[in-house]
């Protein structure tokens, strides 16, 4: 079953096309990470799945419904995001109690565990506590809300590690046993790649890809030797990334589209053959400019 | 055991080869469960479905079984497979290692025919 369907998703700010043409669909029970650059789209393209805004051109469906002013979604749905206004009159543990009231699986047992463990105060309120403090108290209602489409916009930011380590892991833990679709938009691909079944990609408002981590792992592979042996191979293939080290070594991320025998040849030929991590492909995926931040100091 | 994040070898082959590992040890013996896809993904801290890849690779070379709504089974020769499969592979790629780094060193086949026969008298030797 298909919970979010996108269907040539537009949506424009002013002039700006901040979501171009975006047709997607996620199935249910399934961990997607949202990835992107900063500005790519990614708060725009939840919050028109959140019903929070409606698109330009173009429909969404979240459970075969249009979101925006629709109170099935919101009851189904929960978005969680550093913005979340929560009532300034309220200490955390009212606050947790007046959340509960919106969703119907709310788990008050689970907010209760998680809110001691992370050493919350229950007289403390919300609007005075640290930045990562917050974020850790929004995905308490994140996860103990067990909401049906559960969406985390950059839910990390201002956690350390340790305790994104335990969000990551709390995530799961309560995924197994509460299986439920969960978008997770995030810069911080390395960290969730294991926790995530499959990737969107998307860059300036379009999609570059979506499909399992396991894929997106396999889709490249990094080459390096001599630049004259390198060129021979990586003739009329999408080069992703170069680098020159040395005198003529060269190192360059190609499609990986090569058969177990022409690997076998080319480890024989004495080229070195390394995997890119699913963080790197989609840095270089949706690199701008070929080359990067090392044209920025290269005056000729 | 210890996932590696490198991205050297894939999750789910890593999880593979640690069930490999359980059954040849005796841990999971034949025609007894092996882990659920979702015990794999709580005690490995993956996605479930990287988890289910895993269990698959090993359906695929009959090393387990499924049964319906059960789960998946240790094969009567799982050992049997595990053990001829890691002999192919791993004994392959060191022969061909051997061979690939003795024509770049240019030696001849006698002489590396006469390393192993001397390492294996060694190794003998040793036993006795």
């Amino acid at each position: 079953m298909k919970v979010i369907q996108c269907n040539n998703l537009t949506k424009k700010f002013g002039h700006a096309e901040v979501l171009k043409d975006l047709s997607f669909s996620i199935e249910q029970n399934k961990i997607t990470g949202l990835i992107g650059r900063n500005g790519a789209g990614k708060t725009t393209l939840l919050k028109l799945i959140a019903g929070f805004t409606k698109p330009s051109s173009g429909e969404v469906e979240v459970f075969s419904e249009a979101p925006f002013n629709n109170l099935k979604i919101s009851q189904n749905m929960i978005f969680i995001d550093d913005n979340m206004v929560l009532p300034q009159s309220l200490n955390l543990t009212e606050t947790l109690e007046a959340v509960s009231q919106f969703y119907p699986n709310w788990d008050s047992a689970l907010a209760k565990r998680l809110f001691e463990y992370f050493s919350f105060h229950p007289k403390q309120r919300h609007q005075n506590l640290s930045k990562g403090m917050k974020s850790t108290f929004n995905i308490i209602i994140g996860l103990a809300a067990r909401c049906p489409l559960t969406i985390f916009d950059e839910p990390t930011t201002g956690m350390d590690a340790a305790i994104r380590k335990d969000f990551y892991r709390a995530l799961l833990k309560d995924y197994l046993d509460h299986p439920r679709t969960v978008v997770l938009s995030s810069h911080l691909l390395s960290e969730i790649d294991e926790l995530l079944e499959d990737v969107l990609l998307i860059k300036n408002g379009e999609k570059r890809l979506h499909m399992s981590v396991e894929e997106l792992k396999q889709l490249a592979i990094g080459l390096s030797s001599k630049a004259e042996k390198i060129e021979e191979l990586i003739r009329g293939k999408d080069v992703l990334y170069r680098k020159t080290v040395g005198v003529d070594s060269t190192y360059v991320v190609v499609e990986n589209d090569f058969s177990e025998a022409e690997i076998q040849k080319m480890s024989a030929n004495g080229i070195e053959l390394s995997p890119v991590s699913s963080e790197d492909i989609c840095v270089y995926l949706t690199n701008t400019t070929k080359g990067g931040i090392d044209d920025v100091f290269t005056r000729s | 055991m210890i996932l590696n994040t490198d991205g050297s070898k894939p999750i789910y082959k890593q999880i593979s080869e640690w069930l490999e590992t359980e059954i040849l040890s005796g841990n999971i013996r034949t025609d007894e469960k092996v882990y659920s896809q979702y015990q794999l993904a709580e005690m490995f801290n993956i996605n479930p479905a990287t988890a289910a890849k895993g269990l698959n690779l090993l359906a695929d070379e009959n090393i387990v079984y499924k049964k319906r709504g059960l789960g998946m089974f240790v094969s009567e020769n799982a050992a049997k497979i595990i053990l001829a499969k890691r002999k192919g592979q791993t004994l392959q790629r060191l022969v061909e290692e051997l061979v690939r780094e003795s024509r770049q060193l240019g030696v001849s086949e006698e002489e590396i025919v006469e390393m192993i026969r001397l390492e294996n008298r060694k190794c003998k030797g040793e036993e006795k």
